[in-house]
């Protein structure tokens, strides 16, 4: 039964795959594919943050637009409040879209540079024949105030908005049709600090009042600090590690994990740690090295990295990694060099 | 629950330029535009400003320039001055109309194209195909076909016209489907046809524009061209260039019946080019009067 | 010993809308042999300053209208185009954010790297190929004699970053300008090349000038640190002193929004609200009269707001330019 569920998590993702075909040869056919999401599972609850890190080419992007599908799932489920999506048509699609909402990175490109802001905010709510005339004028005034943004902007075009002005717009229409959840992608990386701030905060805020569930992709591990109660770190595709926040940053126990952890500058010339830097780029996703997605780089990797495949197991209650050399119950001591 | 969030001023909207700035800052738009805008006031009253083109006076065959007639007489005694001015109706009759025709087909198949991703392949191919035939040698036989008249002069030139303007909308459309604020638009649940309308379309209107201009240009200079051939419009029908054509046999002794028209035409397609170059640079958002 | 000494730097730009203040009078020195940073937010100028040095503001759009850049006592804003040619890639050099868009996808990296040195040195063409695979291993790229036949697009984003670095050194510069070198790269990648770059500064001696919009950088790689707002210099100061006491109230405010990965555990676990600076960086189009920073300082005054701030000390080597120092030091203990 394919039916609303209260009690079911906000966002359910089972095994999500997305590939991209590579096409080639005169008439075009698949040569290969691009793996960008290759077998992925979480879930997220009202009023929860789950953050989802990575770097380039880790697919937390894809992650996002599949899950919103505007792009079709190669393979897997994804359940909205229970209800299965995963093979909805963009016309079955639509009357759920209204569940789920997103902020994009780019304040400059995420928004039609031809459209009033208002015109902007409010299209949700008219595409959904939720308000009309000056009803929507209301709800979108209302709106604006409530991202902290004055109504009477309502009728200035977006790059009269500075970039943090556009986020704010942009927060303030997904917002508009009560969503349950928030897909947000790299919502502030392309703003300055003193911005990001309020445009976290903000967030922060609007989460505990709607109590709104939040992918919170980011290639930020601080900014992920801040917002989430959940973390995923991705590689190549992949969930190497899933765990509640503190548990991340204090008992990380996938070696990329902590790469990432150390990688990050930190703001205190006092604080010079014992850095793990792992040498060599990112593989390419249409080529992922066998077994192990990152045994290529792991400075633990082992010889049978290379040839098993690692699950994502449950190490400790509500703690997953996908590591041979952390199995169930493993202590979280360092690992031993191996190169 | 209190209003947590100071609100933020915006910066305030500035005021649009004055008009003699807008034409400091534009001139080959201004120039262009004013040189079309005259051509077209003295092609409208024609009949108010010259004598008739038709008539004929043999007693006064091929005489220079003079102060009866400004541009001389060709062999027939016809004046060319009345003549080029009624030329020139022809010619901007033919250029506004293909370049409005053509526009309107390109765009509503570009659109098409550039969002139905099953149709593209097969019609791209198809417009590949007509833009291999050469437009003139396709004018000509469409005409051959079919009975001389401006009207198929008009088909003829605007069919290989379409194709380029359909290329063009199409790779605008593309790549304003990648665009993170149509992605939006979709996650906001704007569907298909609005999707088209208030999304996509309003963005294709600034390169369709500055394209539709260099169109109008290329329309105007076939059209003389299959004039000059003998193959557009019909001979009674006085354009740039038939007179030109008729003129050909007596350049040596009356050059003004060629030069004066030529002049004419010249100039025309160079006011258009001005203003497509002009439009283009103003309305490029790449190319926009930064620091 | 400064090599590089930057007195009231004027630069701006000429727009439609108006003159753009974007430096606005900014003086700072570099010593021989040390790496300073120069932190700031969008449009605050630091990216501008970099470019003024080595004059490489298009002459249709700005210029340097006051102020005297002296490099090793030569003064640069009077040389001509080819003096300046002579110096640019030699003595002073510059390495870009993007690496994909600064490096020519048409030549092998070999080639680009060796032309820099048959320019400047006057080699012949082999001795500079054998130059640039020194740099390559310099740089600590794997099998460069493999490399230096490759192109640009062949090699990952890291990569070019590390060639732009090659390039840069080849000439044994005396200093080196990095304008937000890591700001591109992945994480893990970035980590690579501030190590690169630290351990290259024990090599290389060469003085140089980090512009970062990011403390992290800052804290990892500057000995000292200018702090840039709205075309002006607000603060500068040795980079303990910059953390452990921050004069300027930007420069604090600045400090307590970033979100940070070092927090002990239980703040962690719940989610602070961070420290915000309200309002918007100042347009700088319109002349400001007194602090840039006035609009949203929470300790602004009428003064603040009217007339230009002082630079005042604290500590040797630490200054701010605020009329307020005090409060803010009584407010911070």
């Amino acid at each position: 039964m394919n039916q609303h569920d209260p009690n079911a998590p906000s966002l359910e993702v089972t095994n999500l795959v997305k590939h991209f075909p590579i096409l080639g040869g005169f008439l075009q056919r698949q040569v290969g594919a691009v793996r960008a999401v290759d077998g992925v599972s979480f879930s997220v609850r009202r009023g929860e943050t789950l953050g989802v890190v990575g770097e380039s080419g880790c697919g937390k992007s894809t992650v996002g637009k599949t899950v919103l599908k505007l792009l079709e799932p190669t393979s897997g489920e994804i359940r909205l409040g229970g209800i299965d999506v995963t093979k909805f048509s963009p016309g079955q699609m639509w009357d759920h879209r209204r569940r789920i909402q997103t902020v994009f990175q780019d304040p400059y490109s995420s928004m039609n540079p031809r459209l009033k802001a208002g015109a902007i905010v409010g299209e949700p709510l008219q595409n959904f024949g939720i308000a009309s005339g000056s009803d929507l004028d209301d709800r979108v005034a209302q709106l604006f105030r409530r991202v902290g943004l004055r109504p009477e902007n309502m009728k200035k075009f977006t790059h009269e908005f500075s970039g943090g002005q556009r986020q704010r717009l942009g927060i303030a229409k997904a917002l508009s049709v009560n969503p349950d959840v928030i897909v947000a992608d790299e919502p502030v990386s392309a703003l300055d600090v003193s911005v990001q701030a309020q445009v976290l905060n903000l967030m922060i805020d609007l989460q505990e009042e709607y109590q709104l569930a939040y992918l919170f992709i980011s290639h930020d591990l601080a900014v992920m600090r801040h917002i989430s109660h959940r973390i995923a770190v991705m590689y190549l595709g992949r969930i190497v590690e899933i765990t509640d926040k503190r548990t991340l940053f204090t008992r990380p126990m996938h070696p990329y994990t902590e790469a990432l952890l150390s990688a990050a500058p930190i703001p205190d010339p006092k604080k010079k740690r014992e850095r793990l830097i792992i040498q060599g780029d990112v593989p390419s996703p249409s080529k992922p090295p066998p077994g192990c997605h990152f045994h290529t780089r792991c400075p633990f990797a082992i010889g049978a990295c290379k040839e098993i495949d690692p699950p994502l197991l449950e190490i400790a209650p509500g703690h997953h990694v996908a590591c041979i050399r952390r199995p169930v119950g493993a202590a979280p001591e360092p690992l031993t060099r191996t190169n | 629950m209190t209003d947590i969030v100071q609100p933020i001023a915006v910066a305030p909207t500035r005021k649009p330029p004055a008009l003699w700035t807008s034409i400091r800052r534009n001139p080959t738009i201004f120039i262009g535009g004013l040189i079309l805008a005259i051509l077209t006031a003295m092609a409208i009253v024609a009949p108010l400003i010259t004598g008739d083109p038709l008539r004929m006076t043999p007693a006064q065959r091929l005489r220079p320039p003079s102060e009866a007639w400004w541009f001389g007489t060709d062999q027939y005694g016809r004046d060319i001055y009345a003549r080029t001015i009624y030329g020139a109706r022809v010619s901007l009759t033919v250029g506004i109309s293909v370049a409005l025709v053509a526009s309107v087909i390109g765009l509503a198949i570009g659109l098409i194209c550039g969002y139905f991703r099953r149709v593209d392949a097969i019609v791209m191919r198809i417009m590949d195909g007509i833009m291999a035939i050469p437009s003139i040698l396709l004018a000509i036989a469409l005409i051959t076909l079919t009975r001389p008249g401006l009207g198929i002069v008009l088909v003829a030139i605007v069919i290989p016209e379409v194709p380029r303007i359909v290329r063009l909308v199409r790779s605008v459309v593309l790549s304003i489907r990648e665009q993170p604020y149509i992605e939006s638009a979709i996650a906001g649940g704007t569907r298909g046809f609005k999707l088209l309308t208030k999304h996509i379309l309003p963005n294709t209107m600034a390169p369709l524009i500055v394209q539709a201009t260099y169109v109008c240009a290329s329309a105007m200079l076939v059209e003389a061209s299959l004039s000059f051939l003998g193959a557009g419009v019909p001979p009674e029908i006085p354009s740039w260039g038939n007179i030109i054509s008729q003129g050909r046999s007596f350049f040596q002794i009356a050059p003004w019946s060629i030069l004066l028209p030529g002049a004419f035409l010249t100039v025309t397609i160079l006011a258009v080019n001005l203003l497509g170059d002009g439009l283009r640079d103003r309305l490029d958002p790449r190319l926009s009067r930064r620091m | 010993m400064s090599i590089l000494q930057v007195k009231d730097l004027k630069t701006q730009f000429f727009t439609q809308d108006g003159i753009v203040r974007a430096v606005d009078g900014v003086s700072f020195n570099v010593d021989v042999g040390e790496t300073l940073a120069v932190v700031g937010e969008s449009g605050c100028g630091k990216s501008v300053t970099a470019l003024s040095i080595l004059r490489l503001i298009q002459k249709e759009t700005g210029r340097i209208v006051d102020g005297s850049i002296k490099f090793n006592g030569r003064e640069l804003t009077t040389l001509s185009e080819e003096e300046m040619r002579a110096i640019r890639g030699h003595e002073i050099s510059m390495i870009f954010q993007e690496p994909m868009t600064s490096l020519n996808p048409v030549l092998t990296i070999g080639t680009q790297i060796a032309e820099n040195v048959v320019r400047h040195k006057g080699v012949s063409w082999q001795k500079a190929r054998d130059r640039a695979c020194e740099m390559l291993e310099l740089v600590r790229i794997a099998d460069p004699i493999r490399r230096l036949d490759e192109y640009p697009h062949q090699m990952s984003g890291g990569m070019r970053q590390r060639v732009m670095i090659a390039i840069a050194l080849s000439c044994d510069p005396k200093v080196l300008i990095a304008d937000e070198p890591t700001t591109a790269l992945d994480v893990t990648i970035q980590a690579q090349i501030l190590d690169l770059m630290i351990e290259l500064k024990e090599k290389i001696h060469a003085a140089i000038v980090m512009i970062t919009h990011d403390l992290g950088v800052v804290a990892e790689t500057a000995q000292r640190v200018v702090v840039m707002y709205a075309g002006r210099k607000v603060e500068e100061a040795s980079v303990e002193d910059l953390f452990e006491n921050p004069m300027h109230p930007y420069t604090r405010g600045l400090m307590k929004a970033i979100p940070r990965l070092d927090m002990d555990a239980e703040a962690a676990d719940k989610r602070i609200r961070l420290q915000e600076i309200e309002g918007m960086v100042p347009a700088l189009i319109d002349p400001i009269p007194g602090c840039a920073f006035a609009p949203r300082c929470p300790f602004a005054t009428e003064r603040c707001r009217t007339q230009l701030p002082p630079f005042v000390e604290s500590t040797a080597g630490h200054i701010a330019a605020c009329w307020e120092v005090e409060r803010v030091r009584e407010l911070a203990a």
